[in-house]
């Protein structure tokens, strides 16, 4: 079984690629306009910094880590998630979810690879030349554990953006409709550009427990900066590293859940 | 008029239906409104003073507010895909058949949408917010009624800019970049998050005669008295010509692409 996804995997990217690529002009300019949307969020914060120097005793190239981690973490997990799982409200409303559930195949893997979105490439050709401009900006001394901790924290973001997404899609084979739980998660999210510290407590808490997006950004960059992180304080490094593998198996189980729940909806 | 009225009462009932979005969205703006007030405290804590260029800590607070909750009621990828979807499913070509006028039902579906935003949102965040973060009240009576003909025009101007940008689509067969690109344009220059009082020169004065301030910041600045009469008056004048412009150009996008269309199938 095992064997026979791990084969079928690559043909369905292929195809899939092949389509999103059949109009490449229009593929470029779309990744064109979301460098431009991400730059202007980037560059309104630069202004902000310029006038107040430091945001929650962040400097600027401090918040430009924090920023371009956040959008490189986001870009790598939703690719594997977002727009497969924002799609299966659709599926699941018109009944087509059906038809997965009798292939021989797992459902989600088919969701996922089906549909990996390679559009996420805008967002990584702004997060990475900025991330390396950071890194060699902000004030500290890099050794190897520091930097092996980077890519580790930054896998594991990925892994915690990919699960908590796959937790929202897969309401929707319980409620049907789940997109507007996506509207909190962005929500939540486009906080994480900023350090966690700045926030009221009980937003701090939400975003460690119930949404925990500041394990994908704030936590992480501040953890590896020595930035004071509340709640978590000296843990914030450990739990940064173990946020992805454990939301991942939280997010299995309840993928389980929400499939054993399904009734159909189409008709 | 009254068909135009109609699609507006069906957008604001249709949105209505699902009442987990309701309590959904509430949550996702007071969330919003809450960390925008919190950037500002904290970036005034960073610089130890309560009041930086003239500016006390409480009128960016109430900036916040008025930007995030009040301002944040049209949404602009709304109109930009509804004109898209209609493209790509060939809809479009159904409105050319029927007594209507495209754009104005477009604008009808909009107020709709707005007039739920506006009670499910924008009232229920400025009610909560105010109460814990004591929001400032208009400097004058005179700016607070300008304030109310200035968001007036910012929704009819943001309309129009999503209109008009909706309507490129048809050139470009596609509407999600245009969505993205009114997007950057308006997070930069609408003064959503930071207003032109702390932009450096001559980005400022540039910021200050682009289409987009009068989406945000120059609502925001008559509401907190930081134009004088005259001043605001002249601002008025220019939001309306360039709400004008706008006008004409969709008028004339509009009119181009509708002799563009191409109906394949069906």
């Amino acid at each position: 079984m095992l064997l026979h996804h791990l084969r079928v995997i690559p043909l369905l990217v292929r195809m899939h690629i092949r389509s999103q690529m059949e109009y490449r002009g229009a593929f470029w300019l779309d990744r064109l306009a979301q460098i431009l949307s991400y730059g202007s969020v980037f560059a309104t914060i630069g202004i902000l910094l310029a006038r107040f120097d430091t945001l929650g005793g962040w400097s600027w190239p401090e918040l430009a880590l924090l920023y371009s981690f956040q959008l490189l973490a986001y870009s790598l997990g939703a690719a594997m998630s977002f727009t497969q799982l924002r799609d299966l409200e659709e599926l699941v409303r018109l009944g087509t979810y059906d038809a997965l559930l009798v292939k021989p195949f797992s459902p989600w893997v088919y969701l996922i690879f089906s549909g990996l979105n390679i559009g996420y490439a805008g967002h990584i050709i702004l997060a990475v030349p900025l991330l390396g401009w950071a890194v060699f900006s902000v004030d500290f001394a890099w050794s190897v554990p520091s930097a092996l901790f980077l890519v580790a924290a930054l896998f594991s973001a990925t892994l915690l953006t990919a699960a908590l997404i796959t937790m929202i899609g897969a309401t929707a084979l319980i409620w049907v409709r789940s997109n507007h739980l996506f509207s909190i998660f962005f929500g939540f999210w486009e906080l994480m550009r900023y350090p966690l510290n700045i926030f009221p407590g009980s937003i701090q808490i939400t975003l460690l427990t119930a949404v925990p997006l500041a394990l994908t950004s704030s936590v992480p960059v501040a953890a590896l900066l020595g930035k004071p992180v509340p709640i978590l304080g000296d843990w914030a490094g450990p739990a940064a590293l173990a946020a992805g593998p454990v939301w991942v198996l939280i997010a299995m189980v309840y993928w389980r859940y929400a499939t054993g729940k399904y009734q159909g909806a189409g008709g | 008029m009254s068909v135009y009225s109609a699609f507006a009462r069906s957008a604001f009932h249709s949105q209505l239906a699902y009442r987990n979005e309701v309590w959904a969205n509430i949550f996702g703006k007071l969330v919003q409104v809450i960390a925008r007030v919190a950037i500002w405290q904290a970036a005034y804590a960073g610089v130890g003073a309560t009041v930086v260029g003239g500016v006390s800590l409480q009128q960016m607070v109430t900036y916040a507010l008025l930007g995030g909750a009040v301002m944040g009621a049209t949404r602009p990828e709304r109109i930009i895909n509804e004109i898209g979807r209609s493209l790509k499913t060939g809809d479009v070509a159904v409105w050319l058949l029927k007594p209507i006028f495209y754009p104005l039902y477009i604008f009808a579906n909009e107020c709709g949408s707005f007039g739920y935003r506006l009670m499910t949102q924008v009232i229920p965040t400025v009610a909560v917010t105010a109460m814990f973060y004591g929001m400032l009240p208009p400097a004058s009576l005179f700016d607070g009624a300008m304030f109310i003909v200035f968001w007036m025009l910012s929704v009819i101007l943001l309309s129009l800019m999503s209109m008009f940008c909706g309507l490129i689509a048809f050139w470009l067969m596609t509407s999600f970049s245009l969505d993205w690109v009114l997007g950057a344009l308006l997070q930069l220059f609408s003064g959503l998050l930071v207003p032109f009082w702390f932009f450096p020169e001559p980005l400022a004065t540039i910021a200050r005669h682009l289409p987009f301030a009068w989406v945000v910041y120059y609502p925001n600045a008559v509401y907190l008295g930081r134009l004088s009469a005259a001043d605001t008056w002249f601002h008025l004048g220019l939001g309306l010509g360039w709400a004008g412009l706008f006008l004409l150009g969709v008028l004339w996008l509009w009119r181009s692409a509708s002799t563009r269309i191409t109906v394949q199938g069906g």
